[in-house]
């Protein structure tokens, strides 16, 4: 009997959940990973490949981690301010004149912070760190920069505007997160002398003594 | 997720939960809070509107229960029949306990409240389809519904009242079910630190909003399972342990001189706070 | 413009700290609704917006802190401000502040309200008509200097709150070149009485009570906990003295008509009747039988029999009080508020501080507190006397020209004073506001201030919690509002129109602020450091502690002098004690529109965002009242209607309403809201000060039929446990404090 009620409160209240999910605006249109987000226009059409595209593409291979310098201390990676363009271009004779160059300096001159549009935007109740992600993959598993970058934002040192080329989903979060990743070297030792997440079950010890585990899957790590 | 997965899932986490051999590692958060130290000043609730984004719902939706403090205070009066309070009134914060065996979590339909592995009982706003069974089964009254849309209709935070609101924390809409989450937003953010640093997070470095203000100093809290936390240390000098459901001081004759005791214990929610009674002179 | 340490130049742009504040955009940041789907992901929509130039520490998502001083009241308890994407969000303690140690009450925790409230004035307004229209501040200021041409320095007043620190040495030195004296500084509920009892007892007005290391305090109506001169401060104390010296529990035992919040923690509640704390003070110094001299001939009269007749305290209660004293050493006595609001306030607090004087506490637990070594810089405290000084001199029309600032004294000044129509025979009336106040509505200029988290000064504590020291304000963030001004930026532009030669060098309040301190160095602790690195420190502190030497406590003051009148008899028209409580979050109702402390509810009624008359159960059963009536409380100077809440902890011969509410201005949160007692008040003053006595009111109630439904967090089953173990308590005698584990938190 008890066994009963229980189930019938779980199905009244998935029934609750879909038929509440109906009336919300119509669904979201199906998407694939190849869908890229909508073409934006920004304030000054900012050429990311010129900067941080390969040398044999024209590109300066800048790190990415350069300009957006805050990735790996905070949860945004965020715009850098002007004064960061200004302090290379200001010495930059060659491109001083070129129309989006002069509109740089419109905009440091006047003092007026540039207007940028938001690209990869996520939904307000969640949180993502963009230090966590960085301090995991680029230093303590010493991937390449713009690889590590390239898992959410795709090709960006192709681009010139950014566009959004993931889907930034949850489901999408999760496909990684499920995924058994190794947290600790042979023999047990955490990599990079990290506690890790098992949540409410023990991860496997492989022979040599690996220890892998899912990536943080508790719903208050993400959803503030 | 299918019906059958949900279920396992279900009745898997009541099975395991709290058992040995999926101990909190490495953090359990709990508190405890000293009655004969609390004096009922209400700091800590303003604080908690202030860290928390917890809406004022004004006068008329206050008369109707729909005030949103996650942190109260309550009063009780001696009953014994007595003209005046000789011995004052006796005050209580209450807040959501954290329970070991939320009666909470197993009600929601759609899992929006469910347990962390540190051990706080979480509640994951955009899940939340506003069922309010986890209300109805809450022996401590401390969840809080949002019965209407405070940040726009309602406009609770009208022009720069809206640029106090803590961007570490959802500003919840309606039909939303909410509580304290003792101050998970804090938690986050010294774990994080810690990460960064290799180690564990330090007794000391993550306090709740309430524990912060609190003028008299009542309010304790940390990680129960590191052995050199003053939570820890408190609740083991009361004998107070967390899996149980009745306290082995208890048992003694003439009952217990230590003044640990948990909120209806014996209903067996293994709740995260401990509380200290208060005391009185016998002298006077 | 100045450049701090941490400053950085970059292609000839010097930066100015404030800039450091702005706020970045943060527009969908937080306000974020949930529910099924992304709604709120907006790509391509929203805008993110960056510094054009900033420095290493700020770092978006970060959060960095500022320490600041506490404007929410006088007690001067040091903050720390977070502050992220340039937005102050949330208000702490500063740890290194000797007064609050870290910590903060509700009403400190609701000053970000203050800041951030939507019914602060933006511009500066002059009357027209019964509208205020918006003009410049140039404007403003020629309209001043206009209506000062001609004018004495005796036909101009400044009506101001407490003050201290530079903006009480400017202020003085503006009036000063008109050569006026007249500085009214007014506090409507300040501790007026007890600081002058206390300068004829202790030699001090102000000496240092150190509750923690009491074992026994013995408290006449001081709400130490609550409302009381340092209430933060006072509340670690608590907790140590809880706690215990040598792991023996401090007593308290809290003497009062109406049970404040203090009252409510005490280990014994003795309800005395109204205005006789005195004689159960003197009683009490009677049986314990160990005065000479002077001062046992003053109590002599004082038996244990006809003090508790004349007090209601019972014979038998007095002999357990006395047991205690003479048992544990030291002890502490307080006289408070609620001892003092009688037209014999001052002998009450002269027979409490006696008890302190006998029981040898002088200099143990009533210690002398430290003194800012610069007396320029003192808190001018204020008073109800000085309200009554200018309100005679309004009245016979002396003033031409009216300053007000800190103060609203339309609605805190009792109405048979008539504050409102003698302001109105003043000329011309200027008030420096946050709020359209019950006061700045009868203005003609209203000249908009910064808040407290935007604007510079300094403040000197009234009560010096260890050694002496200088709070900081400092900005927390960028202005809000444009054409709002620091108090100290507006004074410093009237003082120029005055004296433009002895303060030109100084560009704004800021470096006139900068300069007096960097002046001090030496004495301010600054050393053989730089001016820069001097000043950026203390900044960074937010607070300049001082070595300075203490005042000495006399000690000796004895009996003389001393007399109290017998318990008034009751009076058949006006039967009972109005008793205007002050509640530690409204306290005289300047904060009333912050939303947060009116829906936090008073701790011992549970009511909120409304007022209410405290009667005893006993005496409401006899007037056939229950809780939600409407009753009408009639006294000599009108009568107000307020809803009845059947409270066990006051007097039966007396009722309560509390004080804040009641405004008919200030903002949205705080008008409409309840009734303001001070109203119906009655012109009874003490005798020695002059002070306005807040319990000499007598009232009547009547039921006027209607009730209503109180609003309150208590549930139905009122202050019942229902047999449950929730809020539990143990005797002392039970319990073995001495092994617990605590932390002072």
């Amino acid at each position: 009997m008890q066994r009963f009620l229980r189930l019938s409160v779980l199905l009244l209240g998935l029934f609750a959940a879909a038929s509440s999910y109906a009336a919300d605006a119509p669904p979201p249109a199906l998407t694939t990973e190849d869908d890229l987000g909508p073409a934006i226009e920004q304030p000054i059409e900012f050429p990311h490949f010129r900067h941080a595209g390969d040398a044999d593409k024209g590109g300066m291979q800048i790190n990415c981690m350069y300009c957006h310098t805050y990735a790996r201390r905070s949860l945004v990676a965020g715009i850098p301010p002007i004064q960061k363009c200004i302090g290379c271009h200001q010495s930059i004779e060659s491109v001083r004149e070129t129309p989006r160059i002069k509109k740089l300096f419109e905009y440091w001159d006047a003092k007026k912070a540039i207007p940028w549009k938001k690209v990869h935007d996520l939904p307000d109740y969640v949180r993502f760190s963009h230090e966590r992600h960085i301090k995991r993959f680029i230093f303590q598993l010493n991937r390449p920069v713009q690889e590590v970058c390239g898992y959410c934002h795709g090709n960006v040192k192709e681009m010139t505007v950014a566009r959004r080329s993931k889907l930034l989903s949850m489901g999408w979060c999760v496909s990684c997160h499920q995924q058994d990743h190794p947290v600790t070297d042979e023999g047990g030792t955490p990599i990079g002398n990290q506690a890790y997440w098992y949540s409410m079950h023990k991860p496997p010890v492989d022979a040599s003594g690996i220890i892998k585990a899912k990536g943080p899957n508790d719903c208050s790590v993400c959803h503030k | 997720m299918s019906v059958s997965n949900l279920l396992e899932n279900w009745s898997d986490f009541r099975h395991t939960h709290p058992v040995d051999d999926v101990p909190h590692n490495p953090y359990k958060w709990a508190m405890s809070i000293d009655l004969d130290a609390c004096s009922g000043c209400n700091a800590c609730s303003v604080a908690c509107y202030a860290e928390n984004n917890l809406p004022v719902v004004g006068k008329d939706k206050y008369a109707h229960g729909y005030a949103m403090h996650w942190m109260r205070i309550e009063r009780y009066w001696d009953e014994d029949g007595r003209d005046f309070p000789d011995q004052g009134a006796q005050f209580l914060p209450m807040m959501c306990q954290q329970c070991e065996a939320a009666p909470c979590e197993t009600v929601c339909p759609v899992g929006a409240t469910n347990h962390t592995p540190d051990g706080i009982n979480s509640q994951i706003y955009n899940r939340c389809i506003g069922s309010r069974y986890c209300e109805a089964n809450c022996p401590y009254k401390v969840r809080y519904f949002n019965w209407y849309d405070y940040p726009t209709t309602d406009n609770v935070w009208p022009a720069e009242m809206n640029q106090q609101l803590n961007p570490d924390v959802t500003v919840r809409g309606k039909g939303v079910m909410e509580k304290c989450t003792f101050c998970i937003q804090r938690v986050t953010v010294a774990k994080n630190n810690a990460k960064n640093e290799g180690r564990l997070v330090h007794d000391g470095e993550v306090w709740t909003a309430c524990q912060q203000a609190c003028p008299t100093g009542a309010i304790t809290f940390g990680n129960l399972v590191d052995p050199e936390s003053k939570v820890h240390k408190q609740w083991q000098a009361q004998q107070v342990e967390l899996a149980k459901d009745a306290q082995t001081k208890d048992k003694e004759e003439g009952g217990s001189e230590l003044r640990g005791y948990r909120i209806f214990e014996e209903l067996r929610p293994y709740p995260s706070v401990m509380y200290l009674e208060r005391v009185r002179e016998s002298a006077v | 413009m100045m450049n701090s340490g941490s400053v950085k130049h970059l292609a000839g742009h010097p930066f100015d700290r404030r800039d450091f504040l702005k706020v970045l955009g943060w527009g969908g940041a937080a306000v974020a609704l949930s529910g099924c789907g992304n709604g709120s992901v907006e790509d391509g929509k929203e805008t993110v917006v960056s510094y054009v130039e900033t420095n290493d520490y700020m770092i978006p998502s970060i959060s960095v802190y500022f320490n600041s001083t506490c404007a929410q009241c006088d007690a001067g308890c040091s903050i720390t401000g977070r502050i992220r994407e340039g937005r102050v969000l949330k208000l702490e303690g500063n740890p290194n502040s000797a007064i609050n140690r870290g910590k903060t009450c509700g009403l400190g925790q609701a000053g970000v309200q203050h800041h951030y409230n939507p019914d602060r004035v933006r511009e500066p307004l002059l009357r027209n008509g019964d509208q205020g229209e918006a003009i410049t501040w140039e404007k403003a200021y020629a309209l001043i200097a206009e209506k000062l041409n001609g004018v004495s320095g005796e036909e101009i007043a400044f009506l101001t709150g407490g003050v201290s620190g530079h903006l009480k040495v400017l202020l003085g030195n503006y009036l000063d070149s008109f050569g006026s004296k007249n500085h009214f500084v007014y506090e409507a509920v300040g501790p007026a009485v007890l600081r002058a009892a206390n300068k004829k007892s202790y030699g001090v007005e102000m000496p240092r009570f150190n509750i923690n290391k009491a074992k026994v305090v013995l408290s006449f109506g001081a709400d130490f906990l609550g409302a009381w001169i340092s209430p933060v401060h006072f509340s670690q104390q608590y907790a140590q003295f809880r706690k215990g010296v040598d792991g023996q529990r401090g007593v308290l035992v809290q003497i009062e008509s109406k049970m404040t919040l203090t009252g409510a923690n005490a280990d014994r509640w003795l309800v005395v009747r109204p205005g006789t704390e005195g004689i159960l003070a003197l009683g009490i110094i009677n049986a314990l039988g160990t005065a000479t001299g002077d001062i046992a001939a003053a109590v002599k009269g004082y038996d244990k029999a006809r003090v508790s007749k004349d007090t209601g305290v019972s014979a038998e209660q007095i002999d357990k009080i006395v047991a205690l004293l003479k048992e544990r050493t030291p002890s502490l006595v307080l006289a408070g508020s609620a001892a003092e609001g009688y037209a014999h306030g001052s002998q009450n607090a002269a027979a409490i501080n006696l008890l302190n004087q006998v029981l040898g506490n002088v200099g143990k637990t009533v210690e002398a507190a430290a003194v800012v070594p610069f007396p320029q810089m003192a808190p001018a405290t204020g008073n109800t006397f000085a309200l009554k000084t200018l309100n005679d001199g309004l009245n016979a029309g002396k003033y031409k020209v009216l300053f007000s600032y800190a103060a609203n004294p339309v609605f805190t000044a009792p109405g048979a004073m008539k504050f409102k129509d003698n302001l109105a025979k003043a000329g011309f009336k200027v008030a420096f506001t946050h709020y359209l106040d019950e006061t700045a509505m009868q203005a003609d200029l209203v000249l908009p201030l910064d808040s407290a988290l935007e604007d510079w000064g300094t403040q000197v504590p009234e009560y010096m919690a260890e050694g002496a020291q200088i709070n900081i304000q400092q900005p927390l963030m960028e202005k809000l509002h444009a054409n709002t001004r620091g108090m100290g930026d507006i004074l410093l532009a009237l003082i120029k129109l005055r004296r433009a030669d002895d303060y030109k060098k100084y560009d704004d309040y800021y470096a006139y602020l900068r300069a007096a301190v960097l002046q001090n160095k030496g004495a301010l602790g600054g050393g053989v450091a730089d001016d820069d690195t001097f000043w950026n420190e203390t900044l960074s502190k937010g607070i300049i502690k001082l070595a300075s030497a203490a005042h000495a406590l006399s000690g000796k003051a004895g009996a003389a002098g001393l007399s109290l009148p017998a318990p008034s008899a009751i009076d058949a028209q006006y039967p009972l004690q109005l008793i205007p409580s002050v509640n530690a979050s409204l306290r005289d109702g300047r904060n009333t529109n912050q939303p947060w402390l009116q829906e936090s509810p008073d701790p011992l009624t549970t009511i909120v965002w409304d007022s209410w008359v405290e009667i005893h159960p006993r005496k409401a059963a006899e007037l056939g009242i229950v809780e939600g009536d409407i009753v009408e409380v009639t006294g000599k100077n009108g009568s107000i209607k307020v809803q009845a809440y059947l409270f066990p902890g006051i007097h039966p011969d007396a009722i309560s309403i509390p004080l804040g509410r009641g405004h008919e201005a200030l903002g949205r949160y705080a008008k409409g809201y309840g009734v303001n007692p001070f109203q119906i008040l009655d012109m009874v003053f003490d005798k020695e000060t002059g002070e306005l006595a807040l319990h000499e009111t007598r009232v009547k109630v009547s039921k006027t039929g209607s009730r209503v439904i109180v609003v309150k967090d208590e549930g139905p089953a009122g202050g019942s446990q229902m047999g449950k173990k929730i809020a539990a308590r143990l005797p002392s005698d039970k319990v073995k404090l001495s092994e617990e584990v605590y932390y002072v938190g």
